[in-house]
């Protein structure tokens, strides 16, 4: 079972003559957690709809569980839980009324685990949804899609508007389920901490272009950032590929590149710096590297 | 299906509600004009007519209009999107759930209409198909107002389709008046409707939830 359960082909999206996706290819593989990131207005939300068939593309196509996001049919959409940015929920209905509309719906609806989601979340049934807090929503949004049983579930930045001990709560639960039941989730989030957490694999959007997309430990271990301090002033060129951020200040080069390995480890040590230190990266330093607005295009990682 | 026909039915009831009471007036109106003014019949007939245009021109447009703005304005449809329904179903069940509202108001009045067509109708003779033939002129006429209101509530943001469309909703009253109830104004209409369809299931289908 080593299909790919999301893919997207040369992925182009235009909103008014700017381009928003250029060239995109995206392929989440069965039973992957992919946490797609990338700065405010980067796309990551496009490409979910796009995924998902509520916005078409420009160019290019998409398929969510082998079917093209654009005809997906009402037995694939069964398959699929969709948490949405900002939890666009019915706001004039009941929180009951919502429930059994999606339980009407839903052919594999678990009602059991329903309930104990609602359980746990303390969910008030007589409430209207626009009365609920972004807590409660959110809580609401992901307890249905979760009892639908689906095998793909999409989280568009879910933890959106959350207070830090409901995101909590949130993420604790949403670990339990993707651990028990070996669901494939894209999951998108500004919360790097969160994403770091859940996801074993990382994609992110810079300029319209997916410049990462490989496992979170890879991505670790192949980013390097050191500080290089030489006896004069520091050279202008280290000619290095693969650079993606470079300063220099006097004697001193911080720099961040790709796919590091011992050719580039030589050709540093040909410049003979007076020291050089390894800075320490989590993805949180790798993702502000990788979507500074003056980085050099990058190598797809 | 079923669900979806049943959530557009209990999210516009007041349409049905509303053609429920109008068609109620005009079936109590008919009765009492019936027993009360058996000499003069025609006169009454024609005053009785004028909720059911007021009906055909506001209710009906007004409902279609109604269930796509509530529509874009919730994001109704990008929620059940997501849900294991497709974009064709949920149009489909607000079309079934409009016919039915139509139905609602028209099926009572053309039952009375033919009960009480003796006692109504001028003493002339008159084919045996007429009551038949204005149900469907009426329910046809009545449908395409409704694909014009869904047609203005999708695009309610500008002005010219929704001045378009309340523009067209006017010149088929009149179509009905000059053209009589037949097959060639059911001609007309059914090709207008099966034209109205079409752009809103292009546009429906098309446009990013």
């Amino acid at each position: 079972m080593n299909e790919n359960v999301i893919e997207a082909e040369n992925l182009v999206k235009y909103f008014d003559g700017r381009c928003v996706l250029d060239g995109i290819n995206l392929k989440v593989p069965r039973g992957c957690i992919y946490g797609l990131l990338g700065r405010n207005a980067s796309g990551k939300t496009t490409i979910i709809r796009i995924l998902l068939g509520l916005e078409p593309p420009t160019r290019g196509q998409t398929f969510l569980l082998g079917a093209e996001s654009a005809n997906l049919s009402a037995k694939v959409h069964s398959r699929i839980g969709y948490v949405a940015e900002g939890h666009n929920l019915i706001q004039n209905y009941t929180v009951g009324r919502l429930i059994k509309l999606c339980k009407d719906l839903s052919p594999h609806w678990n009602d059991k685990f329903f309930e104990h989601l609602t359980e746990t979340f303390r969910l008030p049934m007589d409430r209207r949804i626009g009365q609920l807090s972004i807590g409660m929503r959110a809580q609401l949004n992901l307890s249905l899609a979760l009892s639908i049983d689906p095998e793909l579930l999409i989280l568009d930045d879910p933890t959106l508007g959350l207070d830090t001990v409901a995101r909590r709560q949130f993420l604790e639960l949403a670990i339990d389920l993707i651990g028990q039941q070996g669901r494939t989730i894209l999951f998108s989030s500004h919360i790097l901490s969160d994403v770091e957490r859940i996801a074993d694999r990382i994609g992110i959007l810079a300029g319209g272009k997916l410049v990462v997309d490989c496992a979170l430990e890879e991505l670790k271990n192949r980013v390097k950032k050191f500080r290089l301090i030489f006896p004069e002033s520091a050279p202008e060129n280290l000619y290095l590929t693969e650079i993606i951020n470079q300063e220099i200040e006097g004697r001193e080069i911080a720099i961040t590149v790709a796919n590091w390995n011992q050719q580039k480890q030589a050709m540093l040590g040909t410049f003979q710096p007076s020291s050089c230190t390894e800075l320490p990266m989590g993805l949180e330093d790798i993702f502000i590297e990788c979507t500074k607005p003056d980085v050099a295009p990058l190598a797809h990682l | 299906m079923f669900t979806l026909i049943k959530r557009e039915i209990e999210d516009h009831i007041a349409y049905f509600l509303g053609g429920v009471v109008l068609s109620s007036i005009v079936i109590v109106l008919s009765i009492w004009a019936a027993y009360n003014y058996k000499d003069e019949p025609p006169v009454y007939s024609i005053g009785l007519s004028i909720p059911v245009i007021v009906i055909l021109l506001i209710g009906f447009p007004a409902m279609g209009a109604s269930q796509m703005y509530t529509d874009r304005n919730r994001k109704i449809s990008a929620f059940l999107s997501a849900l294991p329904v497709t974009r064709g179903r949920i149009l489909i069940a607000r079309i079934v759930a409009g016919i039915l509202a139509i139905l609602t108001a028209l099926v009572p009045l053309t039952i009375t209409a033919t009960v009480l067509r003796p006692l109504l109708m001028p003493p002339v003779p008159i084919y045996p198909g007429l009551i038949f033939d204005m149900f469907v002129t009426v329910f046809l006429m009545a449908f395409a107002c409704y694909c014009l209101g869904l047609l203005t509530g999708w695009a309610s943001s500008k002005v010219t389709p929704t001045l378009a469309g309340l523009g067209l909703t006017f010149v088929l009253i009149p179509l009905v008046a000059v053209k009589g109830f037949g097959l060639h104004t059911t001609v007309i209409l059914v090709l207008f409707i099966i034209a109205s369809l079409i752009r809103i299931w292009q546009k429906f289908m098309s446009t990013p939830l």
